[in-house]
């Protein structure tokens, strides 16, 4: 080991038994003497401690290890900072590389600019495309701070740059996804001096499953990230922030991450004055397009969960957690609401032992108040839900007859919950019976919004979203579920229906099999001059046959169904004629 | 100076029953001169025993239903050579000469009334419209365009004769005609002396198997006898399904060309064929719920009794053609009953759904 430590590199190590032995080489393979690499391994728990401790037995001094708890990669960065004794530090991620003479051109830019950050450019490499692209990080060497946090790349990255380690002294990464954003452009406007060497020396490898292409509930925390970054940045650079932020959000909002365009469109109404007075999005018409979504309405992310006279189960409160862990959570017992607030029908039900007629009139009460969604106990929710905030009001079917009330929401004061409120002061047959909120509001969306009784999607005037049974009450596997029914206990891997409901999807799905080989009998194919197994009347051979079985049932997955795309065929074979 | 000479004109079941309760209630000191006519033929049979009580001075029998019909289908000239012939004609259909009277009570407005207002237009009598259901609460009969009568100068005559309205519930009127609504006392079902006489009159006999009756008793109209095509049987299916057969029941309409909903298997055969009236006034109903479209019937126990029973008005989910030209009205009418008089008994769901909740309820609150 070197007595002068230029440059410490710092690799967090999380479950990367593949790739670590890569990473450590390159950075052994580089150019600079000086060096040390510190790899902080974050609670793995495959065969990544072992490797680590293999290097630091064959390279005593120059390799250290610091073995923790999983808190995340931030924290694992900041761990190792705080062992770090270079002049300068580095990160490299352990699944990627750096090119052998990164840190030592780096590190002489530094020192000949009295440079506080010195960064460089970023190949990507499309792991199961096998190609790779260079994204340059400002087209001139010379950076004008202003015009490379408005137009420039790359800024977010932590890994890409040298650091001078006084800069950490103020500094550290905070627990959460995206710690890379919420510090490091923030860290970037408040650098004075930013050297930049214009090469390609940083490998990122990117691939299909990895954090910033699968996601989780977690990923909201991309918000917050931006939230920082906004907050902490030199206020002199405040127009240049906010341009850099839109462009990543549009990014975001339209393409990366559509699932979360509720938290964002919450972002930018939250900052509404910075984005609207911009005088780089007045410029830039593409980007400018996220200025469209600050008057849409988003659902806020609260859940209200009325549990009279039963506990909320651990599992429900666990997966609320895990896929919306800044969700606010409001428990509805019978205590939330004071008696003498109660209209009479409901304190007559909790007098009569009618709890759920309470509970449910309490959930919709609370939901008219502050807006969000209204979540039994005995439903689970799943990442995808975040989509409906999108909504100003939605429901969906239990089955082809009956509305679910076990999972709905909509916006603040919304004047159908309002009105639905309204009826528990009638005298009607819903009050006096303490019929069950579904029927209420059957009715009541029959009446004034034309209700379609039969478990299809439909948007009623324009307002409310009413989905088929599959998004709020079914898991059917078809991607789209949102919530379901978790009060039946099933096997794993099995997934409770109702027999309604059952019925319901399998007759469309031969309607849909019925039209689909009417089209195919008013348009047959070419046939085919392999026969090699048995054939149809029709003149297919079975092969061809099962092939078009499976086309059908994969167009059924991923596309409008037969019944509507029916008249545009029609059309096609008019036009050919 | 003699007691006061009055005329009363019936032509239903419901009518007459009005009619025997006015007698005792507001005319109890006149001389009544009754007409019972022809348009419900079974009122003829009733005529005797009317006679029998003594509470009317004369019951003159009146054969106007050929003559109502007759004008319905005329036009102008038809209507004045009618009027012309005025006299001959009310010999022809009274059975006795009408005297001379210082009020007339009807409750219709049909040809022989108008031919009647003619006869005493230079009287001093004055006619006065008494309740006949739903339609003396919402129909301005004597409005130009309603019908070419009221446009003949003979035709019109009545409304210079007509000086105010007789109803159960005056508050509930809005015909728009300006006419005064006046208070026609409601009956006492425990009056025994009035029960007796009435169920005398239309020789009532009390049913010897109460089991028979189900819990809900649909009210049938008479859409198919208008010639309507509505819903009206889906309803009743829509009803049996939900109470179940055994609990379930429909009164046909007495006009309606046969029991259809018998013969569909809707319904047992029901039991009786008394007034409904008489038999609100007699049975113990308080336990029965009542379902129809909108028959006046089911109203007529809180009209008539100021009864409280479970009533389902099915006016909501009804499809078919209008009733009435002023199907608006009653429209109107319906809600403002509903929301100013109705009590907690009466029922009108929007949906079928409501409709099926209802009768849950109902048969619930019934155990």
């Amino acid at each position: 080991m070197k007595d002068t430590v230029k440059v410490s590199v710092i690799i967090p190590v999380y479950q990367v038994e593949n790739y670590l032995e890569r990473a450590v080489e390159s950075v052994l393979a580089q150019t600079l003497e000086e060096k040390e690499i510190i790899l902080v391994d974050d609670g793995s728990e495959d065969a990544s401690p072992k490797i680590c401790d293999r290097y630091a037995q064959q390279y005593p001094g120059l390799i250290h290890v610091i073995h923790k708890p999983n808190e995340g990669l931030g924290l694992a960065r900041n761990t190792g900072l705080e062992v770090a004794r270079g002049e300068y530090v580095a990160f490299l991620d352990s699944d990627d590389t750096v090119e052998p003479e990164m840190y030592a051109e780096m590190y002489a830019k530094a020192l000949k600019e009295d440079d506080d950050i010195v960064m460089c450019d970023v190949r990507i490499i499309y792991v199961e495309e096998n190609r790779s692209s260079v994204v340059a990080s400002y087209p001139r060497q010379e950076i004008d701070l202003g015009d490379y946090i408005a137009n420039g790349n790359n800024i977010t990255y932590s890994v890409n740059k040298l650091y001078k380690r006084s800069l950490w002294e103020k500094n550290r990464y905070e627990k959460m996804l995206f710690e890379d954003i919420a510090l490091i452009p923030a860290l970037v406007t408040r650098t004075p001096s930013i050297g930049y060497v214009k090469k390609a020396f940083y490998n990122y490898y990117r691939r299909a499953n990895t954090l910033s292409t699968s996601f989780t509930g977690g990923m909201v925390d991309i918000v917050r990230a931006f939230r920082s970054f906004l907050e902490t940045s030199d206020p002199r650079y405040r127009e240049e922030v906010v341009y850099c932020i839109s462009k990543q959000l549009y990014w975001n909002m339209t393409q990366s991450r559509v699932l979360f365009q509720a938290d964002f469109i919450g972002f930018l109404q939250e900052y509404k004055r910075y984005f609207l007075l911009n005088s780089y999005l007045e410029k830039d018409a593409k980007t400018r397009k996220i200025l469209d979504y600050l008057d849409r309405d988003v659902i806020p992310e609260r859940f209200i969960c009325p549990h009279f006279g039963r506990p909320v189960p651990q599992v429900y409160l666990e997966k609320l957690k895990k896929d919306f862990p800044q969700a606010e959570l409001i428990l509805v017992d019978e205590t939330t609401i004071p008696a003498e607030d109660l209209p009479d029908t409901v304190l007559k039900a909790m007098r009569e032992g009618e709890t759920a007629y309470a509970e449910e009139y309490a959930a919709l009460r609370i939901l008219c108040q502050k807006g969000g969604i209204v979540l039994k106990p005995e439903y689970q929710v799943s990442l995808n839900l975040k989509k409906l905030r999108l909504n100003r009001i939605f429901f969906g079917f239990e089955d082809d007859e009956e509305l679910t009330t076990g999972c709905y929401g909509a916006l603040k004061e919304h004047y159908v919950i309002q009105s639905l409120l309204d009826t528990y002061q009638a005298d009607s047959i819903f009050n006096k019976a303490f019929l069950p909120l579904k029927d209420r509001l059957r009715d009541f969306l029959l009446l004034h919004f034309q209700l379609k009784v039969n478990g299809r999607k439909q948007l009623l005037k324009k307002e409310i979203q009413i989905y088929l049974p599959d998004v709020l009450a079914y898991d059917m596997k078809d991607g789209e579920n949102c919530c379901k029914r978790a009060d039946i206990p099933v096997p794993e891997g099995f997934e409770a229906v109702s027999g309604k409901v059952l019925k319901m999807w399998s007759d469309r799905v031969l309607e849909n099999w019925n039209l689909y080989k009417q089209a195919l009998n008013g348009n047959p194919p070419a046939k085919t001059s392999v026969q090699t197994g048995g054939t149809f009347s029709s003149g297919f051979s079975e092969q061809e046959v099962e092939r078009r079985i499976q086309e059908v049932v994969e167009a059924y997955e991923s596309s409008t169904s037969w019944r509507i795309t029916r008249p545009l065929r029609a059309l096609g074979r008019l036009l050919k004629k | 100076m003699g007691n006061k000479r009055v005329l009363v004109i019936t032509n239903s079941v419901y009518q007459l029953f009005t009619a025997v309760h006015m007698k005792r209630a507001l005319l109890k000191s006149c001389d009544v001169d009754l007409i019972v006519t022809d348009v419900t033929p079974q009122l003829k049979e009733t005529i005797p025993r009317l006679v029998e009580t003594g509470l009317f001075t004369r019951v003159i029998f009146g054969e106007v239903q050929a003559l109502n019909r007759k004008f319905a289908a005329v036009k102008e000239e038809g209507f004045s050579e009618g009027f012309r012939n005025r006299d001959r004609l009310l010999r022809w259909v009274l059975n006795e000469k009408p005297a001379e009277y210082e009020e007339i009570y009807f409750a219709n407005f049909d040809p022989f009334l108008r031919m009647l207002a003619g006869l005493y237009y230079d009287s001093p009598c004055e006619c006065i419209w008494y309740e006949d259901g739903f339609s003396s609460y919402v129909i301005d009969y004597l409005r130009e365009d309603r019908a070419l009568i009221n446009r003949h100068p003979e035709g019109i005559k009545i409304r210079e004769k007509v000086k105010s309205v007789l109803l159960y519930e005056p508050r509930l009127a809005m015909r728009g005609d300006c006419l005064p609504n006046l208070a026609l006392p409601k009956v006492r079902r425990e009056d025994k002396e009035l029960k007796n006489l009435l169920n005398h009159i239309f020789a009532y006999e009390p049913l010897e198997n109460r089991g028979d009756f189900a819990d809900f008793i649909f009210l049938e109209q008479s859409f198919r006898a208008e010639g309507l095509k509505t819903n009206d049987m889906e309803l009743m299916e829509e009803c049996r399904k939900v109470v179940g057969s055994g609990r379930f029941i429909v009164k046909p309409h007495p006009r309606n060309p046969e029991n259809l909903p018998f013969l569909l298997g809707l319904t047992r055969r029901y039991p009786s064929s008394v007034p409904w009236e008489l038999f609100l006034m007699n049975e113990e109903v308080e336990n029965k719920a009542v379902i129809t479209v909108c028959s006046n019937a089911a109203l007529a126990g809180r009209l008539i009794f100021g009864m409280d029973m479970d009533t389902v008005m099915l006016y909501r989910l009804f499809r078919g053609k209008v009733l009435w030209k002023e199907d608006g009205i009653l429209k109107r009418y319906l809600e403002k009953f509903h929301r100013q008089f109705a009590g907690e008994k009466y029922y009108v769901p929007q949906t079928v759904y409501e409709l099926r909740s209802t009768l849950r309820y109902l048969m619930g609150q019934m155990l």
